[in-house]
């Protein structure tokens, strides 16, 4: 309380602007409820964007590490060849190269029986992790069951399962993949590259460490392949992940506006509510101004008016915004803490900042209007 | 030539649309420390007009008013206002105090905007002066109309003005606490050497003034 009173004495504008305040609580906390309704908003739309973006990131994964390497259709290009795939290995520094063949094919257990995608790999661990077994380094033999297919067939590793006819044991069920992948494992079985016919290859994964290595990748990629022809397609997911980003950006700026309009109309609120108190309050302002304060004092101590109904505002609304954020990302993500990130803090400086700003901007022309009041005229009953 | 404030043929004109109210007619006044001069005169004399003209709150449409030996008729806003905090204190019919503050906090308040750090301690002293040691954090609506208008005055005195200007002083105040208001104007002007120039129509102040002031339709008579 001292350091209260210290603050006072040493700015008395905010003394006496503390005490104006308190006179008409009901008017004065409207006014604040206003502020925080826009700082809620403000805050907690954006933060809701934040959620919204960090939900489809986790949806999408890691998309933004790989690249797909597909023949160029157009050019009459069917397939890759192990020259083309050579090249790429040389072309990629940083990340496994995965080629892939791909058919449909009819696969049983026992009496229960699917046609699915059947993907020939050598290297499938630079791509999957499997939920039960194991994946190999290198794929000489057996399978990979994709979640999906392994619960149609109700097998696990050790099972036998039938492909076209040929018998493989099942080495792993693959984890179930979230969100986009390239080549998704979960309604498919991955088999050794040999046992695919054919010689060439319908795409090569690459999985680099970072998007950026991914996007390096990419670059060389086409440097080394399409030099003379348009040999190849490359596909980069991260493309989808800058465009979802935009997307993203352009939302929150939509919410946020939106919350800056009841933000607008708390200002209006304030604005009134400044000008009927110094309306009221003219006498009063007109014996400050006669006893020998000036008019800067009188404008300082009506914006500091206006000053605290936005920091009440703003701190309550920050508060709420804060508890809105938690619960929201507890309902969505599971992750409450995920409220407590630099985006989210930044939306929260943002809306008190406004809050404030507001308050203070619609005290402005009360302010000047009560100073400018000549005390003989504010004297006269 | 020692008036602490002097008028020299002041006009005050109001343009009110059309028609043109003279308030004040070539007005000549003085005064001096310590001396306490009573303004008597019918409603609407223009004794209001004249005391705020003394005060700074309004600039005559002619004439000078001077200060201290300056001439102050053509001053700024920023000015004037100082000057006001530095001369002159205004005492009101209807005490003017702020319902928010405290007694002490209202005596403090004319200081309150500036670096003083005496001013706890003089208002402290001025309202143990004016009898009111008990109530320095009573808030005005806990006061007496007596007891406001020590407040009134204790404000009035706190930047140790040379000149008291007081509206009506006693015009809300009973007889018996008038009279009190009128012996705390009289110790003032002694002790302080203060010039107190008050408008009135309360006879018993004519007991208490060293000179009567006859404003008759904006002319001194
Ligand atoms: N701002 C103004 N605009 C127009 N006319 C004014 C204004 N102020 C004062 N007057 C006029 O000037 C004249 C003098 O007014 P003033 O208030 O000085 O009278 P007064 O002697 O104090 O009267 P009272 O005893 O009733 O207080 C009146 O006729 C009044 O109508
Ligand atoms: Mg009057």
């Amino acid at each position: 309380m001292s350091v209260l009173d210290d603050l006072f004495r040493r700015v008395p504008a905010l003394l006496m602007a503390r005490r104006n305040l308190s006179r008409n609580r009901i008017r004065s906390g409207l006014a604040v409820l206003g502020i925080i309704i826009g700082v809620l908003a403000i805050a907690s739309l954006g933060m809701f964007g934040t959620t919204l973006r960090t939900g489809a990131t986790q949806q999408l994964g890691d998309i933004g590490n790989e690249i797909s390497v597909s023949p160029n259709f157009q050019e009459g290009i069917e397939e890759l060849t192990e020259r083309d795939v050579d090249e790429i290995r040389r072309a990629v520094t940083d990340g496994a190269v995965v080629p892939v063949r791909s058919e449909s094919k009819l696969v049983s257990r026992g009496d229960r029986q699917t046609v699915t995608t059947v993907y020939g790999m050598e290297n499938p661990g630079a791509l999957y992790e499997a939920e039960q077994g194991r994946v190999p380094d290198r794929l000489r033999q057996g399978a990979l069951v994709g979640s999906g297919t392994a619960g149609l067939l109700d097998v696990e590793p050790g099972n036998t399962i039938s492909v076209d006819g040929r018998t493989y044991r099942v080495a792993a069920v693959l984890a179930e993949q979230q969100g986009i992948s390239l080549v998704s494992p979960n309604n498919a079985v991955i088999v050794p590259i040999e046992d695919v016919n054919g010689t060439g290859y319908s795409q090569v994964v690459v999985s680099a460490d970072s998007g950026q290595a991914a996007n390096e990748s990419a670059v060389a990629i086409r440097e080394a392949l399409n030099e003379r022809e348009e040999r190849v397609s490359v596909f980069e997911l991260q493309s989808i992940t800058a465009g979802i980003n935009e997307f993203f950006g352009i939302l929150n700026a939509f919410l946020i506006g939106i919350g800056s309009i009841s933000l607008v109309v708390a200002g209006v609120s304030i604005l009134n509510v400044m000008l009927m108190s110094t309306i009221e309050r003219r006498q009063e302002i007109g014996v400050l101004r006669a006893v020998g304060v000036q008019r800067g004092d009188v404008i300082r101590m009506i914006l500091a008016e206006a000053g605290l109904l936005g920091v009440a505002g703003g701190v309550i609304g920050a508060i709420l915004a804060v508890g809105a954020g938690v619960a929201l990302n507890a309902f969505v993500l599971n992750d409450p803490l995920a409220t407590f990130q630099a985006a989210n803090l930044l939306y929260i400086v943002l809306a008190v900042g406004f809050g404030v700003g507001t308050s203070v901007l619609s005290g402005l022309y009360p302010a000047w209007k009560a100073a400018n009041e000549r005390p003989v005229e504010a004297l006269r009953k | 030539m020692n008036h602490i404030i002097e008028l020299q043929r002041v006009w005050k004109r109001y343009d009110t649309g059309g028609e043109v109210v003279e308030a004040l007619k070539d007005v000549d006044f003085h005064a001096d420390p310590g001396e306490f001069v009573a303004v008597m005169g019918p409603s609407g004399s223009g004794k209001s007009t004249m005391l705020n003209v003394l005060g700074l709150l309004d600039t005559p449409t002619e004439g000078t008013v001077s200060l201290d030996g300056q001439d102050v008729t053509d001053l700024s806003d920023r000015e004037m206002t100082v000057h006001r905090k530095r001369f002159i204190g205004f005492i009101f019919q209807s005490f003017h105090l702020i319902p928010t503050l405290s007694a002490l906090e209202n005596v403090e308040m004319p200081t309150l905007f500036g670096d003083d750090p005496t001013a706890r301690d003089r208002a402290t002293h001025l309202l143990e002066r004016v009898g009111l040691g008990e109530r320095l954090d009573h808030r005005p609506d806990q006061l007496s109309g007596g007891q406001k208008q020590r407040v009134a005055i204790a404000r009035a005195l706190i930047n140790e003005p040379r000149i008291l200007l007081a509206d009506e002083p006693t015009g809300n105040l009973d007889r018996k606490t008038g009279r009190s208001v009128l012996d705390l104007f009289d110790e003032i002007r002694r002790e302080d050497d203060v010039a107190v120039i008050a408008v009135t129509h309360d006879p018993q102040l004519g007991d208490y003034a060293d000179r009567t002031v006859e404003l008759i339709d904006g002319r001194i008579q």
